[in-house]
């Protein structure tokens, strides 16, 4: 006989972490992403990952910037953002996330300031009026290994702090079996590394001189990332299919059931099996497409897992509906957030311009009248 | 657990910030920390509700009660009465279930809270400093019961108090006052005469989600297993709209 339930009267609870939520992991993620990419050609000194890492320290720098106005912007009292700093909350996840993102940034902002040090004095020496802006900003100084090698690692513990918190963060949520598992910490972070390779490879593309042994080099990284992500999905995966696991068969549980969520996990796997193939097999040329699924792929991770895990109810029945508003609190805060980062990467690189490499052939070379670069800046 | 308010200049340099902080601010800014001793409870009482849900009759009277005691916003509910059809052989009938923050003795709420601004008096009752709360709804997602929403008011997060400030005055909460089938039943735990703590004792009442560890302080008489936790259910036909919440207002 019939036996079934309808929920005749109950309350939906609207999404509390709002579209900013996920432009600040998308972003805090790349970031982390783009600085681990720079550490080998900057705080290494492995020359041929130099130019990879100076793609990606732009990837680093610019992301980092952004997410934290993101951050702000989901406070729904955003001017009270000093409380965090008024109180000890060990318990608090968040908490110490109002810890590490200043120290991240500042170590970020030093490396940055390190790495770039030397194109710093070289603009420095050219002919132009900004030339003693730069010669300020070199602090008279040039290429310091020593310097940029202890910034990188103090990054890099920031960067690793930032990795532990944002996961943690959303892991120990246990009110949502979806986000309640010991592999979402690494997904987050595999899923940035991806990203922020995607991003490099964008970069690569559209803003640092289309190096082609760039992209060679971060399609294959991109390739590797792609690859954990998928054995790391693979694996959530059959930990909860086959319930090896309480934990991942109820996250599994929470969302099997919605057709939706069938759709967005087999757009996931494309997302992400696509480029990875493509990666492997033509990593020259590709870049920009690598680079723009993985980057989709990486944000909507985010996204699925943030406005699409807050559609779950915990008590009612089925799913709450989730419209984006048009405002600031959905499409307008993800536009801005894009513009922040685009204006960011834009002064950045109108500051720094990418250096020129050597021409293959000099004798072909176009001369360049005395006074260019001068006149260009 | 932490039933002091919250560990505010627990050191000395805390302490220094702190004044620093003060030094710094106009004199109406609240400063997270100032508590006054009224808010912390009497540590005699451990307030706690029981529902008898083959009492309630899906009236809704406790949901209106206390929106209009507490100014809950359009579209937000501190509690509301779950109402379910369920059919079975064939033959179809009413579930209703009262539902509010269940004040629980082990709050998942409570950790979250990067500032200290939720927090568990001394008798109990879980509430939430809406001028030190920075709306960051940390504490929204870590409740297993959907019990807090960010007032759109305040831009704060809110949830059911007990009706704090009833109790204090001696008045039962707003929802039990207007209960017409007497289905909540509210009292004091610690007191081993109360309706509460008899019913709690000789009844055997459950609890919503027992396997979250937050050992609710509100229970349930006669509680149907399917739907302890979240209801295997066809989605309500009624929801409240959405676009009508007052716009984000950035403080």
């Amino acid at each position: 006989m019939d036996n079934h339930i309808v929920e005749v009267i109950n309350v939906t609870r609207e999404v509390a972490w709002l579209p900013w939520a996920v432009q600040y992991f998308f972003l805090i993620g790349l970031s982390v992403g783009g600085l681990l990419l720079s550490l080998p050609g900057y705080a290494f000194a492995q020359e041929d990952w130099r130019a990879l890492g100076r793609v990606a320290l732009l990837v680093a720098l610019t992301c980092g910037l952004a997410a934290p106005v993101a951050l702000l912007s989901d406070l729904h009292q955003p001017g009270r953002f000093w409380h965090f700093y008024v109180v000890l909350r060990p318990t608090s996840w968040m908490w110490w996330g109002s810890i590490f993102i200043p120290l991240y940034v500042t170590g970020l902002l030093v490396y940055g300031w390190a790495c770039f040090r030397e194109e710093l004095q070289a603009h420095g020496r050219v002919d132009s009026r900004l030339a003693a802006l730069y010669r300020l900003a070199s602090l008279g100084g040039g290429r310091n290994d020593a310097l940029i090698r202890a910034a990188g690692l103090f990054a890099l513990a920031g960067a690793l702090l930032v990795a532990l918190y944002t996961g943690a963060e959303v892991a120990v949520v246990k009110a949502r079996p979806l986000w309640h598992t010991p592999f979402l910490p690494v997904q987050f972070l595999l899923t940035a590394l991806a990203g922020a390779a995607g991003l490099v490879l964008v970069l690569n593309r559209v803003a640092a001189g289309n190096d082609r042994a760039v992209e060679l080099r971060a399609n294959r990284l991109l390739a590797g990332f792609l690859g954990g992500v998928m054995l790391v999905g693979g694996l959530w995966l059959a930990l909860g299919l086959f319930g090896l696991d309480a934990t991942h068969a109820e996250a599994l549980g929470s969302v099997a059931g919605s057709e939706a969520w069938r759709v967005t996990a087999v757009w996931a796997v494309a997302a992400t099996a696509l480029p990875f193939a493509i990666a492997v097999a033509k990593p020259a040329g590709t870049g920009l497409l690598t680079g723009l699924i993985a980057l989709h792929g990486a944000w909507m991770f985010r996204w699925t897992v943030f406005i699409g895990g807050q559609t779950v109810p915990k008590t009612g029945a089925g799913f709450y509906d989730y419209a984006l508003p048009a405002g600031p609190e959905g499409l307008l805060g993800i536009v801005g957030t894009a513009g922040l980062w685009l204006f960011l990467l834009i002064v950045l690189i109108a500051i720094l311009p990418s250096p020129r490499r050597p021409a293959p052939a000099p004798a072909r070379a176009p001369q360049a009248p005395a006074g260019t670069v001068a006149a260009a800046e | 657990m932490d039933r002091s308010r919250r560990n505010f200049c627990l050191g000395a340099g805390a302490a220094t910030i702190g004044a620093a902080t003060v030094a710094a601010m106009p004199a109406n800014a609240v400063v997270p920390g100032a508590a006054s001793l009224r808010r912390n409870g009497d540590p005699a009482h451990r307030w706690a509700m029981v529902v008898d849900v083959g009492k309630c009759v899906g009236c809704q009277a406790c949901t209106v009660a206390c929106i209009m005691e507490n100014d809950v916003p359009e579209n937000s509910f501190r509690t509301i009465v779950s109402t379910y059809e369920v059919t079975e052989q064939g033959k179809a009938g009413s579930y209703m279930l009262p539902r509010l923050c269940n004040h629980c003795e082990d709050p998942p709420c409570i950790p979250v809270c990067p500032t200290g601004a939720t927090f568990q008096r001394r008798d109990g009752i879980v509430v939430v400093d809406n001028t030190v709360c920075v709306g960051c709804a940390y504490c929204v997602q870590a409740c297993p019961y959907d019990a807090r929403f960010i007032n759109h008011k305040t831009q704060t997060a809110d949830k059911c108090t007990f009706c704090v400030h009833r109790v204090e005055a001696g008045l039962l909460p707003a929802c039990v006052e207007t209960c017409v089938g007497g289905a909540r039943i509210f009292g004091d735990l610690n007191d081993p005469d109360s309706a509460v703590a008899t019913l709690v004792r000789e009844e055997n009442p459950k609890v919503l989600k027992p396997e979250q560890g937050t050992q609710p302080r509100v229970f349930y008489l006669g509680l149907d297993p399917r739907f302890q936790g979240k209801v295997d259910g066809t989605p309500t036909l009624w929801r409240p709209s959405g676009e009508t919440h007052a716009r984000k207002e950035h403080a």
